[in-house]
C-alpha cells in the first residue's frame, strides 16, 4: 500500500508583510468608520444618550419614575426584524414607554436614485423592501411611465400581477414562519422556506435573480415568461392551496401561540387611521382600503378577488389576514394564468429616457401596505426628486401607541405581527 | 482514550527493544492504547510491531514523525499539540451568529433553513450571543451607524473567530459604492477571512465559502492565535 503523501499546503492567514519604504497616510475624512467608531464606542450601549436631551419628550423619556429602569433591545436582536434598536422604559416586567432608534440601516438610497438615470433607479431601489423586491420596482416604473406616459402593454401587466402576487404569497409565508420564530416556535419557519425558496427559484427563472430582481422596466418587463418558470409555476400550483393551509393550521390550532396573541396589541381603527397605516395591518383593524381596490393600478380592475378585514386589531388579527390574503393572492394567480393575453412584454421607448418636467406620484398594495413614489422630473435624463414611502415605517410608528402597557415578552409579538422591514424604513 | 500505568504498559511492551530510561526522564509514561481506529497503512508504524500499545518517546526513535505517514489515517498514534487536533473539530461545527442586518440575511437564513440545510456540515446552530459564536456572517450592508455595534459584537466573541463578509456591499460597498453612509467594504472595520461576492449571494454560494472557511481553519491548524486583529484592508487604498 503506498503511503500517503498529501503536498503540504501554503500556510495562510500570516501577519502582512508591510511594503518597504515611506507608507501612504491615509487622510481623515468625516465619513471615516474608524472615525466613526472612535466617536461611538463607549457611549453605545449606555440608554441614555450622551449629550443633552433636544426635545420635550426626550426628556421626559429620559427620565426616571419611581421604580422604573431602561432596557435597550438591539440594535443586533434576533427579534427586531433587522437592525432596530429599542430603548424601553420598564416598570417592572411592563412596557411604561418606548424610544425606537432607527436609521442602522440608512443607505442614502433616495439620494443615489437622484443621481442614477431612469433605467438604474428600478436596480437601485431593489434592496429597500428586500423581502418582496418587486412591489418596490413597481411604484417607481408606474411613477415614472405617469411622467412619460406610456402604456405598458396587457401581457406585460398580466406578467407584473402574477410575479407581483407570487412575491406576496413568499412574502406572507415568511411572515408566518418569523412570527412563530420571535415567540419561541422554530418548525413553522422551516416549512415557510421550503415555500420561499420554491417561489424565489421559479422567479429566479424567469428574472434571474432571486432575491434583488431587477425585472420591472418602464413600459414592461425584461422578458417573457420562459419554460421552466411556467413548469414550476404549474408544480407548485397543484399544491399551494394545500401547502398554505397546512402551514395555517400549524399556528392556527397552537393554543400558545394564539394566547400569546389575542388580544395583544390592539391598534384600533382611529389609531390605525391616524398613523396612517396601511396594509395588512390597516384591514386587520377594520378598514377595507387596499390600493389594488381603492387606486386601481394595472390589470387589478380586470381580477376578481376579495379584501379580507377583521375587527379584532390584535396580533392574532393581523396574522389571519395575512393567511386570507395568500388564498386571495392564489387565486390571483390562477386567474393571471387562466387570462394570460399574448403579445408584447415590452412598450417601445427611447433609449435614453428624458421625461417632460412634471411630478407622478405612483403607488401600488405591497404585502407590507401602500409602497408609493412621488418623483419629480426636471427634463433631465435623472430625477430631480425621488421620493420613497414605504409601508413599513408608518406601521412601525405605531409602536409608541402600542407598546405602553403591555408586558415585555409581548413587545416581540408587537413588533412581528406588525412585519417591518428595516430595509424600506431606515432607506 | 485510558491513560495506562507502568505495569501495564511494562507488560504489553514485552518484547520490545527500549532505550533505557534514564533517571530524572519521565518516569510514568504517557501510553496510549489504541481502540478506535485500525491503521490504514499496517506498515506505517514501526514495521508491524503489535500495535496495541504505543508510545510517544518509543515512536520518537523511528522516522514515521518526520515523514508525512503522520497524518491522519496513517498512524495509531498523533504527536501534535492540543489546538492542532482541537482546530479539526472547530473547522467541522462553525457556529454562526444569528446577525443579519439587510437582504443578505434571508439567504443566510435560506441556507439554514429546510433545502440548503448548512446543519449538514455542523454549521447550523445560529446563536444568538456571541459569547457563544465562531464565525460572525457579516450578512448586508453595513452603514458608519452600524458599524459600532458590529465591532463590538466581533470584539465580544471568544477567540478563536472568524469572519465572513457575505454579499458586494460587505465585500467592497457594491451598489452602495456611491452612498455618503455605508462602509466601503468591512475589511476597513475588522479583520476578514473568506469574502463571498453576490447581490446577495445563492445559498450555495455561503455554504460553499463556509466550506472554505473550514479548509482555511485546517490550513492554519495550531496557528490561530497568529492571525490578524485588525482591518485587513491594506491603508492605501
Amino acid at each position: 500500500m503506498p503511503t500517503r503523501q498529501r503536498a503540504p499546503r501554503p500556510s495562510t492567514g500570516r501577519a502582512r508583510t508591510t511594503k518597504p519604504g515611506p507608507q501612504p497616510q491615509r487622510q481623515p475624512s468625516t465619513d471615516d468608520p474608524r472615525i466613526m467608531l472612535d466617536r461611538q464606542v463607549g457611549a453605545l450601549y449606555e440608554p441614555i444618550p450622551p449629550y443633552p436631551t433636544r426635545t420635550e419628550r426626550e426628556g421626559e423619556f429620559y427620565t426616571l419614575g419611581d421604580g422604573e429602569m431602561f432596557l435597550n433591545v438591539g440594535p443586533h436582536h434576533p427579534a427586531t426584524h433587522g437592525v432596530l434598536r429599542l430603548v424601553l422604559k420598564l416598570s417592572g416586567e411592563q412596557v411604561v414607554d418606548v424610544d425606537p432608534v432607527l436609521g442602522y440601516l440608512h443607505r442614502g438610497v433616495e439620494k443615489i436614485c437622484e443621481n442614477s438615470d431612469y433605467y438604474h433607479v428600478i436596480d437601485q431601489v431593489d434592496p429597500l423592501e428586500y423581502v418582496s423586491s418587486l412591489f418596490q420596482e413597481w411604484p417607481a416604473v408606474l411613477s415614472f411611465e405617469k411622467l412619460m406616459d406610456v402604456q405598458v402593454p396587457r401581457r406585460a401587466e398580466y406578467i407584473r400581477v402574477l410575479s407581483g402576487e407570487l412575491l406576496r404569497v413568499s412574502s406572507h409565508i415568511l411572515y408566518l414562519g418569523f412570527y412563530a420564530l420571535d415567540l419561541g416556535g422554530l418548525t413553522p419557519i422551516l416549512y415557510s422556506f421550503i415555500e420561499r425558496d420554491e417561489i424565489v427559484e421559479m422567479l429566479a427563472a424567469l428574472t434571474g435573480a432571486r432575491m434583488l430582481f431587477n425585472y420591472f422596466r418602464i413600459g414592461g418587463v425584461n422578458g417573457d415568461l420562459n419554460h421552466e418558470f411556467m413548469s414550476r409555476l404549474g408544480d407548485w400550483m397543484t399544491r399551494a392551496a394545500k401547502e398554505a393551509e397546512s402551514q395555517a393550521t400549524l399556528l392556527n390550532e397552537n393554543e400558545i401561540f394564539v394566547r400569546r396573541t389575542r388580544g395583544v396589541g390592539i391598534l384600533d381603527r382611529a389609531t390605525a387611521l391616524r398613523y396612517g397605516v396601511t396594509g395588512g395591518n390597516l384591514r386587520a383593524s377594520g378598514v377595507p382600503f387596499d390600493v389594488r381596490r381603492a387606486h386601481p393600478y394595472s390589470v387589478y380592475p380586470e381580477l376578481d378577488f376579495n379584501i379580507p378585514t377583521r375587527d379584532e386589531g390584535d396580533s392574532l388579527a393581523r396574522y389571519l389576514i395575512r393567511i386570507d390574503e395568500i388564498r386571495e393572492s392564489i387565486k390571483i394567480i390562477d386567474q393571471c394564468l387562466h387570462n394570460m393575453p399574448d403579445g408584447p412584454v415590452m412598450a417601445s421607448l427611447p433609449r435614453l429616457i428624458r421625461p417632460r418636467p412634471g411630478r407622478a406620484w405612483g403607488a401600488v398594495e405591497g404585502p407590507r401596505g401602500m409602497l408609493g413614489v412621488y418623483a419629480i422630473s426636471d427634463g433631465s435624463d435623472q430625477p430631480f426628486r425621488f421620493r420613497i414611502h414605504d409601508p413599513s415605517f408608518l406601521n412601525l410608528e405605531t409602536m409608541p401607541a402600542l407598546l405602553p402597557g403591555s408586558l415585555l415578552a409581548d413587545t416581540m409579538t408587537i413588533i412581528a405581527s406588525l412585519d417591518p422591514v428595516m430595509g424600506g424604513i431606515d432607506k | 482514550m485510558a491513560v495506562g500505568d507502568r505495569e501495564s504498559r511494562g507488560r504489553k511492551a514485552a518484547g520490545r527493544q527500549l532505550a533505557p530510561l534514564a533517571p530524572g526522564e519521565l518516569t510514568a509514561p504517557i501510553v496510549v492504547p489504541n481502540t478506535l481506529w485500525q491503521a490504514a497503512d499496517p506498515l506505517a508504524y514501526d514495521g508491524g510491531q503489535p500495535t496495541d500499545v504505543t508510545h510517544l518517546r518509543e515512536f520518537g526513535l523511528t522516522d514515521a514523525g518526520r515523514n508525512d505517514a503522520a497524518r491522519w489515517g496513517a498512524l495509531q498514534v498523533i504527536p501534535t499539540k492540543a489546538d492542532y487536533i482541537v482546530d479539526l473539530i472547530r473547522a467541522n461545527s462553525l457556529w454562526p451568529l444569528l446577525s443579519g442586518l439587510a437582504c443578505c440575511a434571508f439567504e443566510m437564513m435560506s441556507s439554514a433553513t429546510s433545502k440548503n440545510d448548512m446543519d449538514r456540515w455542523g454549521m447550523f446552530p445560529f446563536r444568538a450571543s456571541p459569547r457563544q459564536s465562531d464565525v460572525l456572517i457579516v450578512a448586508g450592508t453595513l452603514t458608519t451607524k452600524m458599524a459600532g455595534p458590529l465591532i463590538r459584537l466581533w470584539e465580544q466573541m471568544p477567540e478563536p473567530k472568524w469572519c465572513v463578509a457575505l454579499g458586494d456591499c460587505t465585500v467592497s460597498g457594491g451598489r452602495y459604492k456611491r452612498s455618503y453612509s455605508v462602509v466601503q467594504g468591512i475589511d476597513r472595520v475588522m479583520p476578514v477571512d473568506v469574502y463571498i461576492p453576490g447581490c446577495p449571494p445563492r445559498p450555495e454560494g455561503l455554504i460553499y465559502g463556509m466550506l472554505q472557511l473550514g479548509q482555511l481553519v485546517k490550513d492554519r491548524r495550531g496557528h490561530w492565535t497568529e492571525r490578524e486583529i485588525g482591518p485587513t484592508a491594506p491603508d492605501d487604498i
